[in-house]
């Protein structure tokens, strides 16, 4: 076969190889080319964070608005201190909005989502949010229904 | 009984001899870099005969895997009532495992058998010897560009492969067995991260392809020069792929993916 | 011997798997002759030729070509010393994917920098020598046996080395083959001021066209000089060798018990 003819076909596996390698970055994994840097942090304190992880998802009304910076532990009040990255276009969120601790699906993976309040004013950049709602703790809750409560 | 022990101490000598030849070996080929004018028209050549020419068992199989993985991951997610999992099910999988190995063992089966017995046929008919009676080092101009085409294949084929799968899966999830493609698409976006996912596979495939084009062309160099020691050398470039495939996939996975 | 020394060996002794090939072997080559190497199969005659090209290195001895001494070269120093040698193998062992015309002009490629129309020249010209220049464009698939080794020879030819050498070129041709490569030595020789080292089995036809010859049997020399000395050399070990007769110093029957025994034969015995 001309040599030139095979150059041809073998740019052309290579070129599907990345093409592929694309594919798996952008439809497979989501990878988003958006800029990452037009964020604002929020802080929230919860009891029990359950399953999050860093990266996990922060929503509002279902709508993907952040997400999760970092996870540390508070040593004084022993409860877990979550940081999140919202994006910087959600700026209004009213000051006495709550965030809970959800799962999607049974088996799902956890995520924060942003229950809105009333208050005119915002949260701003480094706020923390006033009240949080902890995850679901699947034994706690059985044994709660177990004694009737 | 002394024999015995004899005989197994040797054999565990040819062993590690063999072992060290490999690794002198590797040096000559990885170590002498040709001139550019002629050693990338050599790769380009070796990289259609091992590359392009693997492309048809590679998307047939994985379009098959894919599919089979549809099929069966609905079944065992339909009773947790978890279909709409079932594209992050497939792609992790594939993404992580299948596309590496599979890819992998298919190509020590087509490209390494056929390059062992290329090479050891070169060997048996005395090309290499005349080459090198010729001033030519058969190791740089027939080996290295057959090597590095491997090499570089490996991956791309591993891609492609986890591609049509994820492909075929679709077709299956979606077209056939009626999930959501909303879902399909958007819980596998949330769940298979590019670096820990799509990136360590990337670098399993190397990983394999590195090894596999090594066992393969060490052993048609190295083959008893005649066609029963062609075809000894052929079984064992199959073999002792696909064993060092799976055994570096179990390592790799621990390191990669595992919580230590 | 009237001309000097061009390969020289002195006392080489080289094993292979334990067993003794070459035992103390000294000759001399003379330069610009045709040499025959000649022995039973199985003697190491090939061996012979890879000492000399230096793919294999003596235990003990020296191999000494060109004036210089083969198994104390470097790698590059090696490999310019091959670029003078040429070397047609058994089998021809043209490279199979590569067509006549582009077999020939390998070594060209490699070792020179020439530009494409010269090449075509001395590929065309080494091909003329072998009576080969029509068959350029065909792939080594589809030459018969003897066009493979006139293929190997113009290819072993084509950079005008010092000395070629020839591995069993005649085992297995037919009589006009053989002919037209006995011409085809002979010939190269004369017309290149070549040194020819010849290995074979075949005496008839070596004797033939050699100028010197010698036979190496159990890793030693056993018989060297011109065909004619040979012819009347008094050792029978090289009697039977250059007769063919098949039984000898070298015994027609293999190492075994005594017939009566294996047979079961019994009473009164030969």
């Amino acid at each position: 076969m001309a040599q030139r003819t095979t150059e041809i076909i073998v740019g052309l596996f290579i070129i599907a190889g990345l093409a592929a390698l694309l594919f798996l970055a952008l439809q497979v994994s989501g990878l988003s080319p958006k800029a990452a840097g037009a964020t604002y942090k929020l802080h929230a304190n919860f009891n029990d964070i359950g399953g999050l992880a860093p990266r996990g998802r922060i929503s509002m009304a279902g709508v993907t608005v952040g997400t999760i910076e970092s996870i540390t532990l508070d040593r004084e009040t022993f409860q877990a201190r979550v940081t999140m990255s919202i994006h910087k276009d959600v700026d209004n969120i009213p000051a006495d909005s709550a965030a809970v601790i959800r799962t999607s699906g049974i088996l799902g993976e956890q995520y924060i989502d942003i229950s809105i309040g009333g208050d005119l004013e915002s949260l701003k950049e480094g706020d923390t949010f006033y009240s949080t709602q902890s995850a679901m703790n699947l034994e706690r809750m059985i044994s709660n229904f177990a004694s009737g409560r | 009984m002394m024999d015995r022990i004899a005989a197994l101490g040797r054999t565990g000598l040819d062993v590690i001899a063999s072992l060290g030849r490999a690794c002198q070996f590797l040096a000559g080929v990885v170590g002498g870099v040709p001139k550019p004018s002629v050693g990338f028209p050599l790769l380009v050549k070796q990289l259609y005969a091992v590359g392009v020419l693997s492309l048809a068992i590679v998307v047939v199989s994985g379009l098959f895997i894919g599919m089979v993985l549809g099929l069966q991951g609905y079944t065992i997610l339909s009773d947790f009532g978890s279909e709409a999992a079932i594209g992050q099910m497939i792609a992790l999988t594939l993404v992580r495992e299948l596309a590496p190995v599979v890819a992998a063992l298919l190509f020590a089966g087509r490209a390494g058998s056929a390059l062992t017995a290329e090479i050891g046929l070169m060997k048996a008919t005395e090309q290499l010897s005349s080459m090198e009676m010729m001033g030519v080092d058969p190791l740089r101009r027939v080996i290295a560009p057959r090597f590095w085409a491997g090499f570089i294949s490996l991956p791309v084929l591993a891609m492609i492969f986890a591609v049509v799968g994820v492909w075929g899966g679709m077709l299956v999830g979606v077209e056939w067995l009626g999930v959501y493609e909303g879902s399909y698409w958007g819980n596998m976006q949330a769940s298979v991260d590019f670096v820990d996912d799509v990136l360590n596979g990337l670098i399993k495939s190397v990983v394999f392809g590195f090894v596999c084009a090594w066992i393969a062309v060490y052993q048609g160099y190295d083959c008893v020069p005649t066609s029963a020691g062609i075809s000894s050398a052929t079984t064992k470039t199959v073999v002792y792929s696909s064993l060092a495939v799976l055994g570096l996939d179990f390592v790799l996975t621990a390191v990669m993916f595992g919580n230590f | 011997m009237a001309s000097s020394a061009y390969i020289s060996l002195n006392d080489v002794v080289f094993s292979r798997s334990g067993r003794r090939i070459f035992d103390g072997v000294s000759l001399d080559i003379p330069k610009g002759r045709i040499t025959a190497i000649m022995g039973p199969s199985g003697t190491g005659k090939t061996t012979l030729l890879r000492l000399i090209g230096g793919q294999l290195r003596p235990d003990s001895g020296q191999v000494v070509v060109a004036g210089r001494e083969v198994p104390k070269l470097k790698r590059k120093e090696l490999y310019l010393l091959r670029e003078k040698m040429g070397m047609l193998f058994q089998s021809g062992a043209l490279f199979t994917d590569l067509s006549v015309y582009e077999n020939v002009a390998f070594p060209l490629r490699v070792h020179t920098r020439l530009p494409e129309d010269m090449i075509r020249d001395i590929v065309l010209m080494k091909l003329e020598a072998v009576g080969l220049r029509g068959a350029r464009k065909l792939m080594p698939s589809e030459l018969s046996g003897g066009m493979t080794r006139r293929v190997a020879l113009a290819r072993s030819i084509a950079l005008d080395p010092e000395l070629i050498m020839y591995d069993e070129p005649f085992a297995g041709q037919d009589p006009i083959a053989m002919g037209v490569l006995v011409k085809l030595i002979r010939d190269l020789n004369s017309s290149m001021g070549l040194t020819s080292v010849l290995v074979s089995h075949d005496v008839p036809e070596s004797l033939s066209i050699c100028h010197y010859a010698c036979i190496i049997a159990d890793g030693k020399v056993i018989g060297e000089g011109t065909p004619d000395e040979l012819r009347a050399h008094p050792s029978e070990r090289v009697q039977q060798f250059l007769k063919g007769q098949p039984d000898g110093p070298v015994p027609f029957h293999y190492p075994n018990n005594d017939a009566a025994s294996d047979f079961g034969i019994r009473g009164s015995g030969a």
